[in-house]
């Protein structure tokens, strides 16, 4: 079967997966609503006014949107990263670029911006200025002549990672000590219900990130080859970096801007990827849009009803998933050789 | 001429009804709440407030409380959202409040906005002194509709604080260091209740100079203002009493041989969690620091 | 002489940094052509600078002083995708790591013919079948690169090459890491992609005796200058690669071929290690 073809087969049933878990999560929660009663709301048949209505069209969808879109975008950032330092293990959590989004974004609370449409953008121009200045820093530690070193890169994103929460935590201790929880509640993650307006623009600037990663998929995988053979094919390396760092660093941003620092999406899903559609970045940028999605879906609706009424953070759960993920990719497939 | 008064009678009584329903209040933030009736479904995500509600005999009110609302213990048989960090909104939605009662010390600033989003009137309350406590409950008496039930709750307490404001007062003030956590070290500062109410109880906080209200101390410092008397507070109780967080460990303090508290065995640790929930019972925690604090005060 | 490459008073230096053995570090006044269709070798010791000539060819790197044109062009002036549809390199080692297929290799190969697109065409499919067909690794096809042995890598490295339909292609160090089966092997295949194709090969080698025997014409590189070039017999001689390699060789012929033959002179101590009794 061509690669077209497999794609479009391959998007086709995530899609239907999508929309199968949406649905799951548009019917639980700890509002106890009985299945009628959303479907009611849903067709607009319920009054305006009423529970099913409120919670099922201003709690629920804008969240499950919310879910899909920062699942996707975390996903697509993972493939993106993988594709430039050529090694599995990046992703924006382990390179120390969520972090950095999240130092911006802790800045920008300190100014005090919140969740309207021009407070919002303003948040998200903190959180992409602050992931960029990771990936920079992460970037800049690791290469070396010939390409990037593995084990420097990852050494490098921890360091990196460490030296922004750090940061973070410094700011912390300047802040009111009864805005603390609120603030280490933030860092572990939170899909909130984000007003629409804040939505469609969490929409756009995902959606950027993400076509820009897709029209260099197919360079992104010549850079396999090594960046000297690629240029040798006609590749622009030095400007394709530029433009997969960038996008990976927006996307990241968009979403730490949105629902705090979620890690180890990025990483268990295009792993999960590869191992059915293969390693063609062609066929993972897109699938991992739609995958990456469910992915932070079904975690966040676990999220939401564990341990109702109390919610965990989705960050919990990502990382109670992606750890064990994490520790069996590196004993096993990619063990590193001395 | 007596039908046309009559149906003027009529309608200046419905125009005078229909207003004096609906009501506008200024919560303790200065934000303006406008609601369309008297609450009569109030959900609670400050313990104190629900324990005032309680106190206040206006449970009826009351229709949802946080995990951490538990006192009295009447208030667990109210349904709870969730945490006063993470408050689960659906449940918070089913429960059909009409007035949300949360404060800025606990609560985060992105619930007030989901709860302005989904048009749920909030009142905010912000409680750091005993004169701000008994304006609270005189507020809370009239969100309530049990502004009678004020009076005699706040005189009982202003009562008892004045006493204990006069048993104390012919005596020295001695220093006191109160311990709110032990590791990192926590200590009230000056915008801290606990640093009135060590006032009142006729000591004299050590770290009430400190500009925020709960600081970071360093454990040097505070044996370097050497205290007369050392409080630990130990939570102990709130945590279910298994966990060891917040066990004050007084043997880590009895090695400072040179702190006065500690060569006059002034150094006590006893469970005043009740003085770290703002609600009428601080007036308990208030009368057993004092007579910690002078004990010959109260022979 | 229907010359497909020139190199004109070439002149080039990396910035201090950069400095490794095997680029070398200076190339000056390197003046030669590639004739359309023959066989060409560059040698030379490590640091003469042979690396740096391929990088410069390809333009990885900017020549500093003089011109090196392609077909008649300056290549300074041909945009890297159309190089790229001119010049393809065969790299001394496979990448690592490679996780893709030996066909998904192969096809990268067509990505100058047709940059914009998304997937590969029908026909690009059809010419990279072609091209592993023709080093002999169709079977291998659906393999990981990486489940391939040395030889059989070099072939689909080159079978990728191929398919991107050069007229110059290159090949840096084709032998270095091959078993001697594999060595002959890759011989044969140069001077059959060239007999059959009529393909122009610059060949770049550390071993004299392949340069020997495959190329038509060789390029002594040393210390960045040019020490002389032309057919083998001219090029091979004792005294200049004496002097260049800076070590005693002697130089015979090939019975069968009629090309040199180069030997290193071993030092006395090993030559007493080797006398029995």
């Amino acid at each position: 079967m061509s690669a077209g073809r497999r794609l479009a087969l391959a998007l086709v049933v995530l899609t239907g997966a999508l929309a199968l878990v949406a649905a799951i999560s548009l019917f639980v929660g700890s509002a106890a609503l009985a299945p009628g009663a959303v479907l009611r709301a849903l067709a607009g048949r319920a009054g305006a006014e009423s529970v099913e209505s409120i919670v099922t069209l201003q709690i629920r969808l804008p969240r499950v949107a919310a879910a899909a879109l920062a699942g996707g975008a975390l996903a697509v950032a993972g493939v993106a990263f993988q594709g430039l330092t050529r090694n599995p293990l990046a992703e924006p959590a382990v390179l120390g670029v969520s972090s950095g989004a999240a130092f911006g974004v802790v800045v920008a609370q300190i100014f005090g911006l919140g969740l309207s449409v021009l407070e919002a953008l303003g948040v998200a121009s903190f959180a992409f200025a602050g992931a960029l200045l990771a990936a920079a820093a992460v970037y800049l530690v690791a290469v070396v002549p010939g390409g990037l070193s593995i084990q420097t890169l990852l050494l490098a994103g921890v360091i990196v990672g460490i030296f922004f929460t750090s940061a973070i935590t410094v700011l912390i201790s300047i802040v009111d000590f009864n805005r603390l929880g609120g603030v280490v509640h933030w860092l572990l993650g939170n899909l909130a219900p984000i007003p629409a307006a804040s939505l469609a623009l969490f929409a756009a600037l995902a959606l950027l990130g993400f076509w820009l990663v897709l029209r260099h998929a197919r360079e992104l995988n010549l850079l396999a080859l090594g960046e000297e053979a690629a240029v040798q094919l006609g590749v622009d390396a030095e400007r394709l970096k530029r433009r997969i760092f960038v996008a990976a660093a927006l996307l990241t941003g968009t979403v730490v801007a949105f629902t705090g620092p979620i890690g180890f999406v990025g990483l268990v899903v295009p792993h999960l990827l590869r191992g059915v559609l293969g390693q063609d970045n062609r066929l993972l940028v897109p699938t991992a849009l739609v995958g990456g999605g469910i992915f932070l879906l079904a975690a966040d609706t676990l999220a939401r009803n564990l341990v109702s009424p109390a919610e965990l953070s989705v960050g919990v759960i990502t990382s109670f998933c992606g750890a064990p993920v994490f520790v069996y990719l590196l004993r096993t497939r990619y063990r590193v050789s001395l | 001429m007596r039908r046309a008064l009559a149906s003027v009678v009529v309608l200046v009584v419905a125009f005078a009804a229909a207003p004096a329903a609906a009501l506008t209040v200024r919560d303790m933030m200065g934000h303006e709440v406008t609601l369309p009736a008297p609450p009569r479904r109030i959900v609670s995500l400050v313990p104190s407030v629900t324990e005032i509600v309680f106190a206040l005999g206006a449970e009826d009110r009351l229709v949802g409380r946080t995990d951490y609302c538990e006192y009295p213990p009447a208030a667990r048989g109210k349904p709870s959202v969730g945490g006063m960090v993470n408050p689960s909104l659906e449940t918070l939605v089913a429960l059909k409040p009409d007035l949300v009662i949360a404060t800025d010390e606990g609560n985060r600033e992105e619930t007030f906005q989901q709860l302005a989003r989904l048009r749920i009137p909030t009142y905010l309350v912000h409680a750091t002194r005993l004169s701000a406590l008994l304006d609270l409950i005189g507020r809370v008496g009239e969100l309530t509709g049990h502004a009678a039930a004020v009076a005699p709750l706040a005189d009982g307490l202003t009562r008892r604080v004045d006493a204990v404001r006069r048993a104390v007062a012919p005596f020295p003030r001695p220093r006191v260091l109160y311990v709110i956590w032990p590791e990192p070290l926590i200590v009230p500062g000056r915008e801290s209740l606990l640093t009135e109410l060590i006032d009142v109880a006729g000591g004299e906080s050590v770290t009430g100079q400190e500009r925020q209200a709960y600081v970071r101390f360093s454990v040097e410092a505070a044996v370097a203002l050497a205290p007369q008397v050392i409080v630990l507070a130990d939570h102990a109780s709130a945590n279910g009493g298994g966990s060891g967080a917040g066990r004050p460990e007084p043997e880590k303090w009895r090695r400072f041989t040179s702190v006065p508290a500690i060569r006059a065995g002034r150094l006590h640790s006893v469970d005043l969690s009740i003085l770290h929930r703002y609600g009428p019972t601080v007036v308990d925690g208030l009368e057993s620091l004092a007579r910690l604090i002078h004990p010959e005060a109260f022979r | 002489m229907n010359a497909l490459v020139e190199f004109a008073s070439v002149g080039f230096t990396y910035p201090q940094p950069e400095r490794t053995r095997e680029g070398g570090f200076t190339l000056t006044d390197v003046s030669f052509g590639i004739a359309d269709g023959e066989v060409f070798g560059v040698i030379g010791p490590n640091s003469a600078g042979k690396t740096t000539l391929l990088r410069l060819l390809t333009r990885v790197v900017a020549a500093e002083r003089g011109e090196i044109r392609l077909e008649g062009r300056p290549i300074a002036r041909l945009a890297h995708a159309e190089l790229a549809r001119r010049v393809a390199v065969v790299p001394q080692d496979a990448p690592r790591p490679f996780p893709f297929s030996v066909e998904q290799l192969v096809l990268m190969g067509r990505y100058p013919h047709g940059p914009g697109r998304f997937f590969e065409s029908d026909d690009d499919r059809v010419l990279a079948r072609a091209a592993m067909a023709a080093t002999g690794v169709l079977e291998l096809a659906a393999l990981p690169l990486e489940q391939l042995s040395g030889g059989e890598r070099q072939r689909a490295m080159l079978a990728r090459a191929l398919a991107q339909e050069p007229r110059l292609l290159v090949l840096d160090e084709p032998t270095s890491h091959l078993d001697l089966r594999y060595q002959a092997e890759t011989a044969a295949l140069i001077r059959r992609v060239n007999a059959e194709r009529g393909m122009t090969v610059l060949l770049v080698s550390h071993d004299l005796n392949l340069a020997a025997e495959v190329c038509d014409r060789l390029l002594l590189l040393s210390r960045g200058r040019v020490a002389r070039v032309g057919p083998p017999a001219a090029v091979l001689e004792r005294e200049r690669l004496e002097a260049v390699f800076g070590c005693a060789v002697s130089v015979e012929v090939n019975p069968v071929s009629g090309r040199p033959v180069v030997q290193v002179a071993w030092p006395q101590e090993v030559r007493r290690a080797g006398r029995v009794g």
